[in-house]
């Protein structure tokens, strides 16, 4: 039954009663309105205002306690969502209510998708360009003042020597900017060369040890789709390192059925997994590019991150 | 010195083609005969040329170094393929552990070339391995790894110094920065460093390939 006929209902049964019991009942109103006759009337309507208000109450106060709880939903986290309460009217609402919100994330994780997108297809240029003609143009300048200095006059050779020097270092930085934004292994070296490097990196720079199983012979997934795999690797490993203090991490990537598997498990200290941060959300988003499935589970002795993706994934 | 090898030159880049040969050409035993412009180019070139090495950049348009390094291993079948050199703008050990797997006898990273080229042609035509020494990293790590778990490893007689030089090594560190660590010039770091090389067994182009897949850290 709709909120409007409820409260018409009630408010009309409400009315009808006092109808009633003023025609039936042993009451009158003269003319000149008596004292005891103005108490009985104002009793009597007290009470039907009393009855009204429990009444309405019970029915709409579910109805007040859902917009209360409206305030504290988190629309991003697919499992914090309003419970269904017993009565009608709140269910219709919190149905309503929760259908929005879900609305909400997919529109939400729908645009961040696709700005994630945008943002590596614009990495990947600026990559590119860097190695192409910046990177190409400083070993031409490289080249060229190590042949200048081999015949320049000794007074001039030391200035050379450190321009090169200088030229050296601006080429590493070029490349490490460049390698920053986008792995350009993965693109050449496919997947698995992408994580060895990964996990290698890994263990020089955070001390911790890595082991790292890839099935060989995985089928072949579509480039986007092992950029998320990849990406969600180097966040995985960002965490262990990063947060959870891990000595020991393993990563695997295995074929399971038709879907291809990405395991990051580390021996941290863990995390709540209800308080998502940044770093999960990005993996949720990304995890839903290659419409794969991130599943995060996390106590104290470790954290698992694991993701699903499907082989045929285009 | 008799006649100097004969060197083929594949980038995209002409004026790093440029650069790179005027370098090999003042070297007496080196002579660069032929330029290509990409990898399906050089592949060409190399079978209607009579030559020593071929020096090829990873990144080429219509064929990658890589895919050129394959093809030119799979496609001499009468004699030896030439030797192969890979220039590199990236530094990653990966790329060094793939090159080795299609054939190419070393790695050169481009913002080492003016130090490096030169020395790793003449390794490569004298058939030595020249390992790019981001690569020396994981490698020996994983050397000492074995050895603490008390594995079989080649059996070796590293000197003192030698000794030190690859612990550096082993946590990552350069040749320069090894050079300050132990006072001693970056030409006898490198020294040490082909010298623990040839004592691991890791002197020649098979040898570093069989390693590293041992070591796990290349697919066979």
């Amino acid at each position: 039954m709709g909120l409007f006929w409820k409260v018409g209902l009630i408010n009309g049964a409400v009315l009808v009663a006092a109808a009633a019991l003023l025609v039936l009942g042993p009451f009158s109103v003269s003319r000149r309105p008596v004292m005891s006759e103005v108490v009985v009337l104002g009793v009597g309507l007290l009470a039907m205002l009393v009855v009204n208000a429990l009444l309405l109450r019970s029915s709409l106060g579910p109805v007040d306690r859902v917009v209360r709880e409206m305030a504290t939903v988190d629309p991003l986290h697919p499992t914090d969502r309003l419970a269904t309460p017993r009565s009608a009217p709140g269910r219709q609402l919190v149905a309503g209510f929760n259908a929005m919100v879900d609305r909400l994330q997919d529109e939400r994780s729908a645009s961040n998708a696709k700005a994630l997108a945008a943002q590596e297809a614009e990495r990947h240029r600026i990559a590119q360009e860097l190695h192409d003609e910046v990177g190409q143009r400083l070993t031409v300048v490289l080249l060229g003042l190590k042949r200048a200095e081999q015949r320049a006059p000794a007074e001039l050779a030391a200035d050379l020597a450190l321009l090169r020097e200088t030229t050296r270092e601006g080429l590493d930085d070029v490349r490490r900017v460049a390698r920053q934004l986008r792995p350009g292994v993965l693109e050449d070296l496919g997947l698995a060369s992408a994580l060895a490097s990964l996990t290698t990196d890994f263990a020089q720079h955070s001390g911790a040890q890595v082991r790292r199983v890839v099935t060989p012979g995985l089928p072949p997934l579509p480039p986007d789709t092992e950029l998320v795999l990849y990406r969600v690797a180097q966040e995985a490993l960002t965490n262990a390192a990063r947060h959870a203090g891990a000595t020991s991490v393993e990563l695997s990537l295995t074929r399971v059925g038709d879907r291809v598997a990405l395991v990051v498990a580390d021996d941290g200290h863990g995390f709540d997994v209800r308080r998502e941060g940044a770093g999960l959300r990005g993996m949720r988003e990304r995890a839903r590019l290659a419409s794969g499935e991130l599943t995060v589970t996390s106590d104290p002795s470790g954290t698992t991150v694991r993701l699903e993706v499907p082989v045929t994934a285009s | 010195m008799s006649t100097p090898a004969r060197i083929l030159l594949a980038d995209d880049h002409a004026l790093v083609r440029r650069g790179v040969r005027l370098i090999l050409d003042q070297e007496p035993d080196l002579t660069v005969v032929a330029e290509a412009a990409d990898g399906a180019e050089a592949v060409q070139l190399v079978r209607s040329l009579d030559l020593d090495l071929v020096v090829l950049d990873i990144a080429m348009p219509r064929m990658t170094g890589l895919q050129a390094a394959r093809e030119i291993t799979r496609r001499t079948s009468h004699g030896d393929p030439p030797r192969m050199l890979m220039l590199s703008m990236h530094d990653n050990e990966q790329y060094f552990f793939e090159s080795l797997k299609v054939g190419a006898s070393g790695y050169v990273l481009k913002s080492a070339a003016d130090e490096d080229l030169v020395g790793a042609c003449r390794a490569a035509l004298r058939g030595e391995a020249f390992v790019y020494p981001g690569a020396m990293s994981p490698l020996v790590r994983d050397y000492l790894d074995r050895m603490r778990r008390g594995e079989r490893v080649p059996e070796t007689v590293l000197t003192e110094r030698e000794d030190e030089v690859l612990k550096l090594i082993a946590e990552g560190s350069s040749s320069k920065e090894i050079a300050a660590a132990l006072t001693i010039s970056v030409k006898t770091v490198e020294r040490h460093r082909a010298n623990i090389l040839a004592k691991l067994g890791m002197r020649d182009r098979t040898q570093l390939t069989r390693y590293a897949i041992r070591a796990g850290l290349i697919e066979p």
